[in-house]
């Protein structure tokens, strides 16, 4: 098993790293700091976020997204084509995101995040994965004055995307992942959303993954299976049908399990986890899996987060051992 | 008919702000702040007077987030430590670390305080159950329902207190109903605990959300009154409601809390008409959509006045 979460980490520690990035985000606000001293501060926490990960001893690493306020903000106020809006509910969560509008035909004018996963990248000796947004999602949640068409809307998405993740690939993203949470609500798109993916993928060589969490996918496991992608992500956590549904389903992909509660502090015993992954035992070799906990650990403090995926790493070396 | 009242919270004064601040850093005892708390809610209920509210509210002067301050008052809850809620804007949110429990009333001495200064009834105010559950972790319930079905008896031993104090109404919000809306029945089980036995009239108010789940239920949520948001969506919820004999009073929000523009008294007159083609004027009661701790005390007084003046005035059109 290879032990990964699923991006986000808190972006404050009172009782560990540093609480420095809530006052750095004010006095830049208030244009008292610069870029560049904004920067340092992230990229402080981002080495001490990427620090923990290692001696937890997870596998795949992420930057923690410590600059990140929410999934689709980082990316569509540097697209030209979006304005941002003021807050919405993000899914089933008591938190908010900003609400990109478009208003114009969407376009890509460079690398978004390469400088930042460049300087991820250099902080570690593990293989560092790179998140963006799914294009499903980020239409789903984003305010369409423009094509007025989800369709037109998602492709435009997924071909800006395919960009950014080919920018990402050739500055060594070993594996890309996609967030794709709205799959699990109302009722998706699903066809649309293969399509797109399959868009924002073609031809990259960097390991894909498509996750999915919150929510509930209910019987659309099967046709997540025809996304081309390499991992699928599934959040076992939210939906305890999910596991079960997996029994019925052909499995044709890596699958990347979210066995841990990202949104609540109880910790998962050693115990709970091993039941867990002799359930999945059962349905697939667990040799060819991920395991993350279900949602990214920012909506946990500090403490608890780091808790989260010292256990996980814990639960998966003492199951080898037995 | 047509009664005016308000959703729950109202702005902070500026002194009032910075007294919470220098509180936290502890700069300013607590005795002081509650003497600076228990002017503004003084402020208030004379500013609510004068609008010519007819239900009052304590406008929550003394309380910093609605489930938070709950946490804060009974057993059984741990706080946090930070969690972001969006932008830069973190909170400590509230942990269910063991048994439920009132070691005292929690808000029914800030009702009395705001009662003994108006003759107008000042409604009791109170977060529900499943909100409570759903904004906070869970380290001690074997399920969300227990957890909820716990939270729910203290609340209910609250609104007794509230009811023999002497409120004639309590209001018990449900804002996180809308969020999924798949349990909505455990929300309705869970507040069905709370108001079991109250003759108090009560309320519930619950945000804008997946209507068409939730809204068939609307007639099962165990209260006299049921507080909608209205305006934010331009009324389109009127349509849900029309032909259906809805057989409670409904709470009709006729002024945005997230707008700065402050509607005219002309305009909420003919939403409140609109209105009056699917609900009796009896059954309407008329205030803001929401809570107005986010707009300044000017915008929040500003819409409290289109409120009262457009309410009047369809009242009169009503008894010619």
């Amino acid at each position: 098993m290879i032990t990964t979460t699923v991006g986000n980490f808190p972006k404050v520690a009172e009782d560990a790293y540093t609480t420095k990035v809530i006052g750095a985000i004010s006095r830049w606000q208030r244009k008292e700091l610069t870029d560049s001293e904004l920067e340092r501060v992230f990229q402080e926490v981002t080495k001490a976020v990427i620090q923990e990960q290692e001696t937890a001893g997870l596998d795949l690493l992420t930057d923690g997204q410590v600059r990140w306020e929410d999934l689709l903000n980082p990316i569509a106020r540097k697209l030209e084509g979006f304005e941002i809006n003021g807050l919405s509910r993000w899914f089933d969560n008591n938190i908010y995101y900003r609400r990109p509008i478009l208003h114009k035909a969407p376009r890509w004018t460079g690398p978004i995040l390469v400088r930042d996963y460049q300087f991820a990248a250099q902080c570690t000796s593990r293989p560092l994965k790179a998140i963006l947004p799914g294009p499903y999602t980020f239409a789903k949640m984003s305010e369409d004055r423009y094509y007025k068409s989800e369709q037109k809307f998602t492709r435009a998405m997924a071909e800006i995307l395919h960009q950014e993740a080919k920018a990402l690939e050739h500055a060594g993203a070993p594996f890309i992942q996609f967030d794709e949470p709205a799959l699990g609500f109302a009722k998706p798109n699903m066809a649309l959303a293969v399509e797109a993916i399959g868009i924002v993928t073609q031809g990259l060589k960097a390991k894909t993954a498509l996750y999915t969490y919150f929510g509930a996918l209910n019987g659309n496991l099967g046709s997540l299976m025809r996304a081309k992608v390499d991992v699928i992500g599934l959040d076992l956590v939210s939906s305890p049908k999910t596991i079960m549904n997996l029994k019925h389903v052909p499995i044709k992909k890596t699958l990347a399990l979210g066995c841990l509660d990202g949104r609540n502090t109880k910790l998962e015993s050693v115990t709970e986890l091993h039941a867990l992954f002799n359930v999945i035992r059962k349905i697939l070799p667990l040799e060819q899996i991920y395991v993350n906990p279900n949602t990214g650990l920012e909506f946990l403090p500090h403490e608890q987060a780091l808790q989260k995926i010292q256990r996980l790493q814990e639960a998966v070396v003492s199951y080898g051992e037995r | 008919m047509l009664l005016t009242t308000s959703v729950g919270s109202l702005p902070k004064p500026d002194y009032l702000t910075q007294a919470r601040s220098q509180t936290r850093r502890g700069e300013m005892d607590p005795s002081r702040l509650r003497q600076l708390e228990q002017r503004a809610t003084g402020e208030w209920i004379k500013a609510q007077e004068e609008l010519g509210i007819d239900i009052l509210v304590d406008g929550e002067q003394y309380r910093g987030d609605m489930v938070a301050y709950f946490a804060e008052h009974l057993g059984g809850f741990k706080q946090s430590g930070l969690v972001r809620s969006y932008g830069n804007r973190y909170y400590r949110k509230p942990i269910l670390a063991g048994k439920i429990t009132r070691p005292k009333p929690v808000t029914v001495d800030w009702w009395r305080f705001a009662q003994k200064q108006t003759r107008k009834p000042v409604k009791g105010m109170l977060t529900g159950p499943y909100t409570i559950m759903d904004w906070s972790f869970n380290e001690h319930f074997p399920s969300r329902r227990a957890a909820s079905l716990a939270i729910a008896r203290v609340i209910h031993e609250e609104a007794k207190d509230l009811e023999r104090a002497g409120a004639q109404y309590i209001q018990i919000d449900e804002p996180a109903i809308s969020t999924r809306p798949e349990e909505m029945d455990l929300a309705i089980e869970a507040l069905g605990l709370v108001t079991r036995g109250l003759r108090a009239h009560t309320i519930t108010h619950i945000c804008y959300g997946d209507f068409k789940t939730i809204g068939p239920k609307l007639r099962r949520l165990p209260v006299d009154q049921i507080d909608l948001e209205f305006a934010n969506r331009g009324f389109e919820l009127l349509a849900f409601f029309k032909g259906k004999r809805f057989p409670k009073a409904i709470g009709l929000g006729v002024v945005d809390v997230h707008n700065h523009r402050v509607e005219s008294t002309k305009e909420v007159v003919a939403n409140l008409k609109k209105a009056l083609k699917v609900f009796k004027p009896d059954q309407i009661y008329v205030d803001p959509d929401c809570g107005l701790k986010t707009r300044t005390p000017e915008e929040a007084k500003e819409k409290l006045r289109v409120v009262v003046e457009a309410a009047q005035a369809v009242r009169q059109e009503l008894m010619n």
